[in-house]
């Protein structure tokens, strides 16, 4: 089941029917092509046809190799390498927005990802417009948003605000409210990309708070992040990514090392 | 799988409230703009036509009513669809939903508001024009879901093709133009020379304006073998329409 159908929490114990392994990643390789144009326009298509010569303006590639992996049930697993090495584009890939070009990955139980908060806000309408919105692109029923309202306004802590389009919002206020959604969901798997970054050190305590529930009440995480600290408090085991490919799994602390004594201090603060 | 099409469903119509909300909520007049314009466009159109360029035709504003507005939703869902996925980027680049929900929540609001604007056409042509109901009109129904499924059948390509092909956006206008012109908008097909008029009415535009006319100004029932080539022309559009969007569906977001 490859969407990011989200359903109540449920516990990871085997007896509810779920496998004890969340993800399953073999083999998965994804290629990407880059053009200088945002498109091939239709011209290029015309002198590809004519020419019969194979065609490549400015074209740049980025693959994604070799990914075998599995979380297990349960486990809160964080990917971590410098900017542009296939971290996302893993997120993406077991959220079932990209297809694999070869290998296959299997996911068992609901997902929901958040690789980018407020995805599906339409800036002119409310606060609590866009809640019912968001919530149903997360997978949540109209009953179930109803009835998690309250929480949701709790949890985001914008007051009056929740009336207001949100193009008036600042951006703190806007990942606010969609995080906000975003905890409602309670699935059996969740993926971060980069959000535990918004918001302000009370906000951010009280989405950490969040997340470590989730994981005592069974909850399966992947989290994206450049921020080695948190990751550490989160996670207990760690990918890192490097070029495409996986450089080195391990526990937490010993990947975080390992990553440091490469890229030095410096790149961290 | 039963859950899951429960669910899109639900997104489905939030986002198709959604397309009305944004588009009447804060605007004072709401719906009104949605019908002055074409009807702008009716009144220019029943000036020119029966003072300068004369079409000898007795009721001419109820003739261009009667199927102006399906002209005018489907150009409207046609220009829609080019910018229909690339106006959710971010959405299509971060959750995993059928891409075919922003498609059919585009055309069922466009529908909504067409509706609307039928039945107050109807209405005043019921009231001024027929003086009652006319029984044809038992065929608009049909007619109705022939025009949604061609709404849909050139939607699906088009939307998918723009975000391929910049050049779709700059290429429809033109076809558009061409169409309005090629198809009986503002005239009536039996205007066509005869020696044409079968290739003429080989565009389903065309079968599908006219058949309205039939039906709306003329208050005439309409002829089963027309109706069955339009039928059977407008699924296969639907069908080679969704292949082609189907064929492309999986790379949306990775070129967007």
């Amino acid at each position: 089941m490859p969407s990011s159908v989200a359903t109540k929490l449920k516990s990871p114990k085997s007896s509810n029917g779920l496998e004890t392994v969340a993800i399953r990643c073999r083999d998965v390789t994804k290629r990407f092509y880059y053009y200088a144009h945002r498109t091939q326009s239709l011209r290029e298509n015309f002198i590809r046809a004519l020419s019969r010569k194979p065609l490549h303006m400015g074209r740049a590639e980025f693959t994604l190799q070799g990914l075998t992996f599995e979380v297990q049930r349960g486990e809160a697993v964080a990917l971590i390498g410098p900017n542009g090495s296939g971290k996302s584009t893993v997120l993406r890939l077991l959220a079932g927005i990209y297809q694999p070009s070869e290998g296959t990955i299997d996911v068992s139980g609901t997902l929901a990802a958040v690789i980018e908060l407020g995805a599906g806000f339409h800036l002119e309408l409310t606060g609590t417009e866009n809640v019912s919105l968001y919530g149903s692109v997360m997978g949540l029923s109209d009953a179930q948003i109803r009835a998690r309202f309250s929480e949701i306004a709790a949890f985001a802590d914008i007051g009056a605000f929740m009336d207001v389009p949100v193009k008036y919002y600042s951006s703190g206020m806007q990942a606010r409210l969609a995080f906000a959604v975003t905890v409602c969901v309670e699935p059996d798997i969740l993926l971060l990309d980069e959000v535990l970054a918004v918001g302000d050190q009370a906000f951010r305590q009280r989405c950490i708070a969040h997340l470590t529930r989730f994981r005592k009440a069974g909850g399966t995480l992947v989290v994206v992040s450049h921020d080695l600290e948190t990751v550490n408090r989160l996670c207990t085991r760690a990918i890192w990514m490097d070029q495409g490919r996986i450089r080195m799994t391990g526990p937490m602390g010993r990947v975080r090392d390992a990553y440091r004594n490469e890229v030095g201090e410096d790149e961290e603060e | 799988m039963g859950r899951n099409a429960w669910r899109w469903r639900q997104l489905f119509r939030n986002l198709t409230i959604r397309n009305l909300k944004v588009k009447y909520q804060r605007s004072m007049l709401g719906f009104i703009w949605a019908l002055l314009n074409p009807l702008l466009m009716v009144a220019i159109l029943a000036a020119v036509f029966t003072h300068v360029v004369r079409i000898p035709m007795e009721h001419y504003v109820a003739f261009l009513l009667s199927s102006y507005f399906v002209w005018n939703f489907l150009m409207q869902t046609m220009s829609g669809a080019t910018f229909m996925l690339t106006e959710h980027t971010s959405l299509i680049r971060s959750v995993a939903f059928p891409s075919e929900l922003l498609v059919f929540s585009a055309v069922s609001s466009r529908m909504v508001e067409f509706l609307v604007e039928m039945g107050l056409v109807l209405a005043g042509l019921a009231v001024v024009h027929h003086h009652g109901i006319p029984g044809a009109w038992i065929w608009l129904p049909w007619l109705f879901l022939l025009q949604v499924i061609m709404a849909l059948a050139l939607s699906f390509p088009l939307a998918v093709l723009s975000v391929f092909y910049q050049d779709i956006e700059h290429m429809l206008p033109v076809a558009l133009t061409v169409l309005f012109y090629i198809s009986p908008v503002f005239y009536p097909s039996n205007m066509v020379p005869e020696a044409l008029r079968s290739w003429y009415m080989a565009n389903p535009f065309a079968q599908l304006l006219t058949a309205y006319r039939t039906v709306v100004y003329e208050g005439q029932g309409l002829a089963w073998q027309d109706i069955a080539r339009l039928t059977a022309a407008v699924c296969l559009a639907w069908g080679v329409g969704y292949a082609i969007f189907r064929r492309y569906k999986a790379e949306i977001a990775e070129v967007i």
